[in-house]
């Protein structure tokens, strides 16, 4: 396992080397470039020029790839040419916020969509069944641009019984940013009706990314389940008597899990890049909204850098995964 | 049955979550009414001016407000957009200022008297006494002459942030335009010019040349581009009604009531500002109740938020949406080898024709665009000055406004020997990815335009690029289109900073962005702007504008009106043109 571990982290370092490229000539093919976003409307030929210079843009692209690169290897992500702000220090700062939302919606997503994957699996053919499918379906193509804003509208406006955007009732509770997981802060905080505000601001949004997430995990746990259930194991354990609970539980369910730990890690990909939508729509200080500033404003140093995090985020994320399998199957062998 | 009861304890835990502690967001008619202060400082005595609508003006309490986004930088000096001056000017003062709701009128801030004319070199500054910044430390003539070497000597890395000093006092370093800064007194500083600059008052009344403690600047290292913190880290470095106390980027800047602020202080306990990009999102917020109030409504909102019972604070527009036109443009775009040129097929522009120019100013009927794109609250611009400016009427009286005339633009097309088969054809360009103020929606505005031309007669063609230098902007600036779309919020309130940034001439080439070359025009242009007697400025610059408008460089179209919602609760805001507003005389009412 340790091996497998250290392999896989080695092979870290070639993806990271081809993301750096990729990522570094991507953005230089946006139209645009920072000096323009800096200027607006000021923007005469030489003051651009100037801005160029002062950001090293004129500079030969293999000498500016080189700085990037050995910045990173030193742990620099450098400075953001709009802000003037150390990456490394926004980076942090707003990370926790998108932990917290991708967590909010993790859970949502997770709490419903297993369960109810399993319940359309084993009421297969039933009316349940078809509506489980047709619901999947509208929750896998809704944008979440569409169903943020109407969540908001229906539950924030015309009822309103929870908040519309932000992340805690900031007239209430002025509570210190310590994690700056608004949750986590409110309970260091000591303050109990702090962290259900936090929680209520989390229901929408969260619910909002959760979605989509919700309705792929429901499908792959209801194929899943499907094949597990036709198991002869499954109908022994049956034959021999076992409680419905113990069969579904023991056998049938830490079976059919192990693809959906996959799609697991793999939606950490999409709510990483949906918490980009969910966050510009509920106001959340997040990566999300970050990462878009920076692309809209041609912020290099920071889509650069952003980006590169989130993927070795995502990459850790799924090696995580992969260890897991092992927990849900001792059977398999770490080669 | 297991997965049911999960289904439904999840459920239910949302409901509790969603009733826990919750007292409804406010509805506009039942207004949002916040907590009394929890803070033990007394609370001020409002002023009685301030006595509107709302009933006697009662301090306390926290104004929860949405602009597009937070500061750029927390170094006032270092900043250039409204969304951060609307933080910084509550926390940091100039010496002087606009009068509130005034685009030419002077108060004393930091200063409580000064002499110097538009004509004089020399400006001494009285400054006022006992004012302290937020950290303790006095105000003195020191403090000044401190910030003002700082930005005049401002290191490479800062040049291109520190923008409106540079464009104000001719770059930076010893040789620009001020030649000095004496602290002449305790409380009075002197500051030489090299040369008479009428703009400089009204110059220095921008937020980036606010005074800052020069304690502060120095604890945080704020001239070393690479161990700064001035520009991130909350300090107490101001003198303004307001005291930072809390900033997190993307997040919230939290603000406090100053009790030792020299003025009247402030109404509001505490004010906090929250960025939402999305001008929907923002209606939403106010609706929803996390807000009392937001800036920049959609023009298509106005009726939106007044039928729910908020107020609309209109703000008079300080802005100008213009169509510029080049008659050189598929010259410059060919000889700087730009891919425009190639839409251009090498065929001759008919703009070089002045009567062409004129048909098109005339087959625009600037009213038609008003109630649909400005909601009806922008105006129509016959020159470049908007209704706001302390100089529009006098520039008027320089300019004869085209009136719109189809019939009229027709026959000049045909005189001018363009017809069905022989058609006027023009490139117009718009960008994409953006909206103005002045320019809400600009692919529709081309549409209504484009049609406008073709019913005259023209022949249009229609292109687009993304707003963003090199992009659209690039392209325009350097006069590679035939017909554009392009707008100006002024700086502040001097012909020069509209005409003259725009069509000043550049070692004897006009600029480059509307190849205006009239004769005379150089020449007026150079004596509007040393003119330094008000009236005969006004004059001066008139005549420049006629020159421009008579040659058709451009058509003025329209200004924009911005506006803010609040909740029927907020009272007392001011509104001023160029945005500079405080929050200081803000209240609640019950």
């Amino acid at each position: 396992m340790g091996k497998f571990i250290l392999r896989r982290l080695l092979l870290l370092i070639p993806i990271m080397l081809g993301l750096t490229v990729l990522v570094f000539l991507f953005i230089r093919l946006l139209p645009g470039d920072p000096a323009g976003a800096i200027l607006g409307e000021r923007a005469t030929p030489e003051a651009v020029e100037r801005v160029r210079t002062a950001l090293g843009l004129d500079r030969p692209l293999i000498e500016q790839y080189w700085e990037y690169v050995s910045g990173l290897v030193r742990l620099d992500l450098g400075t953001s040419f709009i802000t003037n702000r150390d990456v490394t220090d926004d980076f942090l700062q707003r990370f926790p916020a998108t932990v917290e939302l991708t967590a909010a919606a993790m859970i949502f997503a997770l709490t419903l969509g297993i369960p109810l994957g399993m319940l359309t699996a084993k009421r297969r053919g039933s009316w349940l069944d078809s509506a489980g499918t047709v619901v999947s379906l509208i929750g896998i193509s809704i944008p979440i641009f569409f169903l943020g804003l109407m969540l908001k509208f229906l539950f924030a406006i015309h009822w309103p019984i929870l908040p519309d955007s932000g992340r805690i009732d900031l007239i209430e509770y002025a509570i210190p940013r310590v994690t700056n997981m608004m949750t986590v802060d409110a309970i260091l905080a000591g303050e109990f009706g702090g962290f259900v505000d936090a929680l209520r601001h989390l229901i929408l949004p969260g619910i909002a990314l959760g979605t989509i997430p919700l309705a792929i995990i429901m499908r792959i746990t209801r194929a899943s389940v499907i094949d597990v259930l036709n198991e002869d194991y499954v109908r022994t354990a049956n034959a021999k008597g076992l409680a419905s609970r113990v069969v579904d539980n023991r056998h049938v369910l830490r079976n059919a899990l192990l693809p959906v730990v996959t799609v697991i890690g793999l939606q950490m990909g999409l709510l990483l890049g949906g918490a980009i939508l969910t966050e510009t729509i509920f106001g959340w200080g997040g990566v999300g909204k970050w990462i878009y500033d920076a692309v809209v404003n041609n912020d290099y140093q920071v889509i650069q850098s952003g980006v590169l995090v989130l993927a070795v985020i995502f990459v850790l994320v799924n090696l995580a995964v992969d260890v897991s399998y092992a927990f849900l199957n001792p059977r398999i062998r770490y080669s | 049955m297991r997965t049911w009861r999960w289904v439904s304890v999840l459920a239910v835990l949302v409901l509790v979550l969603a009733a826990c502690g919750q007292q409804p967001a406010a509805t506009p008619d039942e207004g949002s009414e916040p907590p009394a202060s929890g803070s033990e400082s007394e609370a001020p005595e409002p002023s009685a001016s301030e006595d509107v609508d709302g009933g006697e003006p009662t301090a306390g309490g926290t104004l929860v407000f949405a602009g597009a986004r937070l500061a750029a930088s927390l170094d006032p000096a270092l900043t250039s957009d409204g969304e951060s001056f609307r933080i910084l000017q509550q926390v940091y003062e100039p010496l002087v200022d606009l009068a509130p709701g005034t685009t030419d009128e002077l108060v004393g801030v930091l200063a409580e008297s000064w002499t110097g004319e538009p004509s004089d070199t020399e400006y001494v500054f009285t400054l006022r006494e006992g004012v302290t910044f937020h950290d303790g430390t006095p105000l003195d003539a020191e403090a000044v002459k401190f910030n003002f070497d700082r930005m005049q000597n401002f290191s490479e890395e800062f040049q291109g942030d520190a923008y409106y000093y540079g464009a104000l006092m001719d770059g930076f370093g010893a040789e620009n335009l001020i030649s000095s800064v004496e602290a002449t007194d305790e409380l009075e500083v002197t500051i030489t010019l090299r040369e008479p600059s009428p703009t400089f008052l009204f110059g220095i009344t921008l937020t980036p040349f606010s005074i800052v403690s020069p304690a502060i600047l120095e604890s945080t290292n704020a001239d070393d581009a690479a161990t700064s913190t001035f520009g991130t880290d909350v300090v107490q470095g101001g003198t303004g009604p307001f005291v930072l106390d809390d900033y997190v980027p993307d997040d919230s800047a939290t603000l406090s009531r100053n009790e030792d602020y020299w003025g009247d202080p402030a109404l509001l306990d505490s004010l906090i500002i929250r960025p939402i990009a999305d001008p929907a999102a923002r209606l939403q917020a106010l609706q929803g109740g996390s807000v009392q109030g937001f800036d920049l409504v959609n023009p298509s909102d106005y009726e939106t938020v007044e039928s729910e019972g908020f107020s609309l604070v209109e703000r008079l527009s300080f802005n100008t949406l213009y169509l510029g036109l080049n008659p050189v443009a598929r010259e410059n775009a060919a000889a700087a080898e730009s891919g425009v040129a190639e839409v251009y097929e090498g065929e001759e522009s008919p703009l070089q024709d002045l009567a062409v120019r004129q048909a098109i100013e005339m087959a625009i009927d600037k009213e038609a665009l008003i109630e649909p794109f400005y909601g009806g609250r922008g105006s129509v611009a016959d020159t470049f000055m908007p209704p706001s400016s302390g100089w529009s009427d006098a520039i008027l009286a320089g300019v004869e406004p085209a009136e719109f005339d189809a019939e009229g633009a027709r026959q000049l097309l045909e005189d001018a020997g363009f017809n069905a088969e022989n058609p006027a054809t023009i490139h117009f360009w718009y960008p994409t990815e953006v909206t103005r103020p002045y320019m809400p929606d600009p692919r529709g505005l081309h549409e209504a335009i484009t049609q406008m031309l073709e019913d005259v007669g023209f022949v249009v063609v229609p292109n687009s690029d993304i707003w963003d230098s090199p992009g659209y902007l690039f392209d325009a600036q350097n006069g590679f289109y035939d017909l554009h779309f392009l707008g100006w919020t002024g700086d502040y309130d001097d012909p020069s900073n509209w005409y003259g940034v725009h069509f000043g001439y550049a070692q004897g080439e006009p600029a480059a962005q509307f190849g205006c070359d009239v004769d005379g025009l150089e020449d007026a242009i150079s004596a509007a702007d040393a003119e330094l007697d008000e009236a005969a400025r006004g004059e001066a610059w008139a005549e420049v504008a006629g020159l421009i408008h008579e040659n058709v460089c451009f058509v003025t179209l329209a200004h924009g009106d911005t506006a803010l919602a609040f909740t029927d609760v907020v009272q007392g805001y001011e509104p001023n043109p160029t945005g500079s507003e405080s929050f200081q005389s803000v209240w609640l009412s019950e």
